[in-house]
């Protein structure tokens, strides 16, 4: 490897070099069993890292992963060049939908980019990917020119890696989070690579089962969260069916994505190879809030789908002036005029910019918002003939757009203008003129402020709002506990604070986005899509999160179709569904403080065990979405804390996972607690907790000083053996609508 | 068909995990490092529940803290605002008739126990976390590291603290005590600069860098007979893949200390705080007795810093001895008119001398290296002030270990005289907060001990500090120089020779201050 002095960090010694702190260096070895390139080691006498600066490269992993900060590395950072193929700017710009970025060519390109990887041992680009794809594994594999293996690794977490690897904005993903990128230096192509790969190898149709399986799901939408849940249900010979309101599937991948970044044959490539393997697939049928019910009768499971279209309008006055319209509905007409031919003066004319449709001078879009949709809308515009300004109130270096996206944009002429407002539209009958202010931010996660005084107008044509979009608020009525908050509350999990992706806060390379409180905030949304909402129905993808991105989405719908498969609904259709009642895998979870709860908790898993069930005993500390998804019953413990009758309650540990949960779908709870003196209210608090989060509880127990031993190993099944009968009374009382 | 927990068919299977593909952690030498200061299982006192349930608790350190926090207030307040009569001025009689006294004694039986209910950290600490008690995520402050050149120092910085806060004190005469106003205006100093830390530098880098009495709790502090909080079985901390304890877990903060329980291998940097028992999500660390002088005798790394900073307190307690002596008197008149600094004590007499003691202590050390060292053993190696190696160091380090407990007393030794003749004048002093008791209580004129009995205790103090020091330079000695000695009669006799003339010295000079007074 050839040293490449880096101008980001601007430093010009000739080598990195490593100081250990001993004083401060505990010999955890965090930073050892991390360390890319071997570099460290133990020193036995002393019991503290060593470190061999000829190894190093630099990447400042050790850095990030020590707890006691007592690792200093200096010097450069030695990596070559990141290699990006130059976008293919059309000549004439009117018209030409042809694909501008342009992959990988030959071996050569992919082998030096590849050879940048580290092969971190914690990778944190892992960790940045919404679908965790191995990019270490697939890259490992190029290196070794095995494109076979390179494309059944990144198959193991992606149905899409050819639609991902040109939509996915990676430098707030995986290449953001790439150690190169939290170092300060330009990250692994990781998005190229994987194009790379999908370019020269098709993902291979859906496997057609030999074996049906009984259960029947409906997936409501098409986008790609719904592609991927049909998709892995489909093979897993599940009876699918999927709703589409529109003629054609696809979601925004289909409508909402312009050819010039994602053509309509890669947006159709999974749907095609569904139906010609004979997936049921409705276009053209909008289920209503109110038919979700009714296909809970129909099918096992319902899997919503529907993603966040409803577009978020800037309230200023003027909005509601003629050539004020929404990013739908332009980039759907757009992509149809560009399509057919492109007539951009027959465009303007439906939308009222009669003077172009005459010959007159280009009409003035302006485009609000400056994200991916809105670089999309300007872009469009640019295919079509018109002059777009983007504007936005975030600082240019927060920008949400794919940094590649934002510099392409720019070059085919559009102009974007950050740090500015909207604070009024204005024109007699039809907009005419716009109102600007200026704004300031000073940190990415701090909300821009309008600066008083500064104003400026710009000569409109055409206003699009291309802020985003936000869910439909008639699902969202139905639909409990949607959206789901994707901030990662309390403590992060610590195998992420280890990994080192949450130390640096911002990566230049990231748009001084925090990649790492992203990534969280992602990990939320995935746990969250296992769990159903309510009984046998799960959101999924930007109608469970809000807004988010396309790999997310197809990361959630596979999520939940592992979660469907495996939790195996029965509809009311079913003849079985009463053999199913069973307390199914047992998860026992617990809030000790001296001991007791913790050893009332092992006696209740051990009376399960006893009767053979697969039983799981963990603190509530370690219990997550993930933990909670596996399993099919659930038996919280809590100590009782208060002091003798002041207070008394679960305790506060235990108060604030409950209210930290997500929702739990009907799943089966019972709950207990250990107590001194008395219990008080304990039970009932964690009762209705539990079934404030969509649990039904059905059974409970509190255990004195002197009864643990002889109560608790028998909690478990006699309790779920009068609890289980509650159970089969409510759900058949309960009617089949949510 | 159930699918198992965690089995390759679960669906939930993190795909993370299969990405991960960590070195496994090195063993090698792991047992020969720590085994001979791990302490025994059974004197894990937080196996037993009621322990547990208090250490699990937030508000236990928050409620050990507090009364002192209360009592160091009032000392700023009465200090400033009572009585200018020392003895009857609470703060000033409550800080240096008994709370110092009963400092060593903690310190002697416990270690860093009062680390763990310190009011100057305390308070900052509050400050830094935003909470009294609660786990927050935020802190206050610009969380830095520590600047790397002063933390390799490690104990040299509140050595030297610790001698800046003695000269102060000795100029200022606030210990005697003098004026209760200097008493509060230093309280208020160590308060302000713990706060000023706790704001600029991350965790408890004011504790454990700054902290004037971190270096004489830390190093006396060793003969204490509980060994913090240590792992229960190494091999889950290694293999722990979250290290919980030290960056913080749910329930509790990670190590304020920079320890890691699993590699300390003394008490030295466990400040009791329960933090790290809060945070292990697998109940692996514990809170662990030890026999007294275990810290001083077991650790297999013996720390430069450590040595440095109890050759400097034994030269600086021998200063004061000496400077009390009436020898010493006519010395420092001709210092202070040489150096034309009027005042006692000269700073450059002061430094001086504790140097001087310093390095003639270490010198003796020296001696015992050039005398016993095997010449065919290389002991050199190159590192920076904790790292290198050399002959002198191979004998410096483990003597002055075994030298700590004849420090220790002699330092206990020079708070018993207020602490025997004034200790009862705390009661009048909290009684004239309210109003009533003055000078003429009977409890502020009487004694616990008078001066004839009190140099009894004194040398005895110094003669059950020596005992200790001996043993522990036996059991050293035998264990790190033995083998690295050219005659094993030759090293055990010149290193226990060393400490019993330390010890007599130190006796020696109380006896000589009695018949000064």
């Amino acid at each position: 490897m050839t040293q490449t002095i880096s101008r980001e960090v601007g430093v010009v010694s000739d080598r990195p070099t490593v100081q250990i702190l001993t004083d401060r260096c505990a010999g955890c070895q965090e930073c050892i069993i991390r360390c890319p390139t071997s570099a460290l080691t133990m020193d036995p006498k002393r019991w503290v890292a060593l470190a061999d600066d000829d190894l190093c490269v630099g990447c400042r992993q050790c850095e990030r992963t020590c707890p006691f900060s007592a690792i200093v590395v200096d010097g450069p950072m030695l990596v070559e060049p990141r290699s990006d193929p130059e976008p293919v700017h059309p000549i004439r710009l009117l018209g030409d939908i042809s694909e501008i970025r342009s992959g990988y060519i030959g071996w050569s390109e992919v082998l030096a980019e590849a050879e940048r990887c580290l092969q971190c041992p914690d990778p944190t680009c892992v960790r940045g990917c919404p679908a965790h794809n191995d990019i270490p594994g697939f890259i490992a594999s190029l290196r070794d020119q095995d494109l076979k293996g390179a494309h059944e690794i990144l198959r193991r977490t992606t149905l899409l890696p050819d639609i991902c690897s040109r939509v996915c904005n990676q430098s707030a993903q995986c290449e953001g989070a790439c150690s190169w990128s939290l170092a300060g230096v330009a990250p692994v192509a990781i998005g190229r690579l994987e194009r790379f790969i999908a370019d020269n190898m098709d993902v291979a149709p859906p496997q057609i089962p030999s074996k049906a399986n009984e259960l029947s799901v409906a997936i409501i939408g098409s986008g790609p969260a719904g592609a991927a849940a049909a998709w892995d249900l489909f093979e897993a010979g599940a009876a699918v069916t999927v709703y589409e309101k529109d003629a054609t599937p696809g979601g925004l991948c289909a409508w909402g994505i312009p050819d010039f970044t994602l053509s309509d044959a890669l947006a159709q490539r999974p749907w095609d190879q569904l139906r010609r393997a004979g997936l049921d697939l409705r276009c053209g049928t909008e289920i209503r809030p109110e038919e979700v019910g009714e296909l809970l009768v129909t099918h096992d499971a319902v899997i919503v789908a529907i993603g966040a279209g409803v577009p978020l309008r800037l309230p200023v006055p003027g909005a509601d002036l003629d050539g004020v319209i929404e990013a739908t509905s332009f980039l759907q007409e757009a992509k149809a005029a560009l399509e057919n031919g492109c007539d951009p003066q027959e465009f303007c004319a439906t939308h009222g910019l009669e003077s172009f449709a005459m010959g007159g001078l280009a009409p003035n879009v302006l485009v609000l918002g400056a994200g991916n949709t809105a670089m999309d809308v300007a872009r469009t515009a640019r295919r079509l003939g018109m002059r777009a300004t983007c504007v936005d109130w975030l600082d240019e270096r927060f920008a949400l757009a794919r940094p590649d996206e934002l510099e392409e944009a720019r070059e085919e002429g559009v102009e974007v203008r950050f740090s500015r407002t909207l604070t009024a539209l204005r024109g007699t009958g039809r907009v005419a003129h716009a109102e600007l202010a200026c704004t300031t931010q000073r940190r990415a996660d701090r909300r821009p402020k309008v600066l008083a005084g500064k104003f400026e107008e710009l000569d409109v044509d055409l206003v699009v709002m291309a802020m985003g979009y936000r869910n439909d608020p008639a699902f969202a009525e139905v639909l409990p506990g949607t959206p789901l908050k994707k901030e990662a509350v309390g403590v992060p999990d610590r195998r992420w604070t280890a990994s080192g992706i949450l130390a640096n806060r911002a990566s230049a390379f990231a748009n001084h986005n925090a990649v790492g409180k992203l990534a969280l905030g992602r990990e939320v949304g995935l746990w969250g899509a296992a769990l159903a909402v309510s009984e046998r129905l799960w959101v999924i993808g930007d109608a469970l999160t809000g807004p988010a991105t396309v790999v997310e989405a197809m990361a959630q719908g596979r999520r939940a179709a592992a979660a469907v498969l495996d939790a195996q609904p029965q509809g009311p259709s079913r003849v079985d569904r009463v053999q199913s009642n069973g307390p199914g895998r047992v998860l026992v979870c617990y809030a000790s403080i001296g001991g007791k709860t913790a050893r009332a908790a092992q006696a209740i898993a051990d009376g399960y065990s006893a009767k053979g069930v697969v039983t799981r005993v963990l603190p509530i500390v370690k219990v997550g979405a993930a933990e909670l998804a596996m399993a099919d019953t659930v038996v919280v413990g809590s100590w009782v804390e208060g002091f003798v009758i002041s207070s008394v309650g679960p305790a506060k540990a235990m108060k604030s996972w409950l209210d930290g949960l997500p929702r739990l779908g009907g799943k089966t709870v019972a709950v207990f607690c250990t107590f001194g003196v008395s219990p008080k209210g304990t039970l009932r608090a964690m009762r209705r907790a539990l079934e404030k989060k969509g649990a039904v509880v059905v059974a409970q127990a509190a255990f004195g000083p002197e009864e643990l031993e002889a109560k608790a190993g028998i909690f478990g099944p006699r309790a779920f053996g009068e609890g289980l009968a509650r159970l089969a009374t409510i759900k058949e009382a309960v009617k089949v609508s949510v | 068909m159930a699918i198992k927990f965690d089995s390759p068919e679960a669906h939930l299977k993190d795909p993370v995990a299969v990405a991960i593909r960590l070195r496994a952690p090195e063993r090698e030498g792991i047992d020969e490092r720590f085994g001979p200061s791990d302490v025994s299982p059974g004197l894990d006192i937080a196996r037993n529940p009621r322990v547990a349930r208090i250490l699990r608790n937030r508000k236990f350190q928050f409620f050990l803290i507090l009364p002192n926090q209360i009592i160091f207030w009032t000392v700023i307040f009465v200090g400033l605002m009572g009585t200018a009569i020392p003895g009857l001025n609470f703060g000033a009689a409550i800080t240096w008739y008994v709370w110092f006294c009963l400092v060593f004694v903690m310190m002697v039986v416990v270690g860093r126990a009062w680390c763990a209910m310190c009011p100057f950290g305390g308070f900052a600490e509050w400050i830094q976390r935003r909470t009294f008690f609660q786990r927050t995520q935020k802190t206050l402050g610009l969380g830095r590291k520590f600047p790397e050149p002063l933390a390799r120092i490690g104990f040299v910085l509140p050595v030297a603290s610790f001698l800046l806060l003695t000269w102060i004190e000795e100029y200022y005469n606030i210990a005697g005590p003098g004026n209760p106003a200097s008493t509060s205006f230093m309280v208020i100093g160590i308060v302000a600069t713990a706060l000023v830390f706790f704001l600029v530098f991350e965790r408890r880098t004011f504790c454990r860098y700054i902290c004037p009495l971190t270096s004489v709790i830390g190093t006396i502090g060793s003969m204490g007979s509980v060994a913090g909080f240590r792992t229960r079985d190494r091999d889950v901390c290694v293999s722990c893949k979250t290290k919980d304890c030290m960056r913080g877990g749910t329930e509790g903060y990670g190590c304020s200390w920079y320890t890691w329980p699993a590699s300390a291998d003394s008490n030295l940097y466990c400040g009791l705080c329960t933090e790290c028992y809060k945070s292990c999500p697998e109940d692996n660390i514990g809170l662990f007795l030890q026999k007294p002088l275990t810290s001083v005798v077991a650790p297999m790394r013996r720390r430069a810093d450590v040595a440095w900073a109890v050759a400097l307190l034994w030269g600086l307690v021998l200063y004061q001895q000496l400077n009390a002596l009436s020898f010493y008197s006519p010395i420092d008149s001709w210092l202070n008119s040489h150096l034309r600094f009027p005042h006692y004590p000269n700073p450059v007499a002061y430094l001086g001398m504790i140097v001087l003691l310093s390095v003639v202590t270490a010198g003796a050390a020296k001696g015992i290296a050039v005398l016993s060292a095997r010449r065919d053993i290389g002991f050199d190696h190159p590192g920076n002030f904790m790292d290198k190696g050399s002959r002198f160091r191979a004998y410096f380090l483990p003597i002055m270990y075994g030298l700590i407990p004849v420090v220790g007393a002699d330092y206990f030794a020079r708070q018993l005289p207020k602490f025997f003749k004034s200790a009862p004048r705390v009661i009048p002093a909290v009684q004239h907060m309210f109003g009533f008791a003055g000078t003429n209580s009977s409890l502020y004129n009487s004694r616990i001990l008078s001066d004839p009995r009190i140099i009894n205790v004194q040398v005895g103090v110094i003669i059950v500090g020596t005992l200790a020091a001996l043993w522990a330079t036996l059991r050293i000695t035998n264990r790190e120089l033995v083998g690295v000695s050219r005659n094993a009669f030759l090293v055990r006799a010149t290193t226990l020779g060393l400490v019993a003339v330390c010890g007599a010295v130190a006796a020696l000079l109380y006896v000589a201050m009695q018949a000064a007074n």
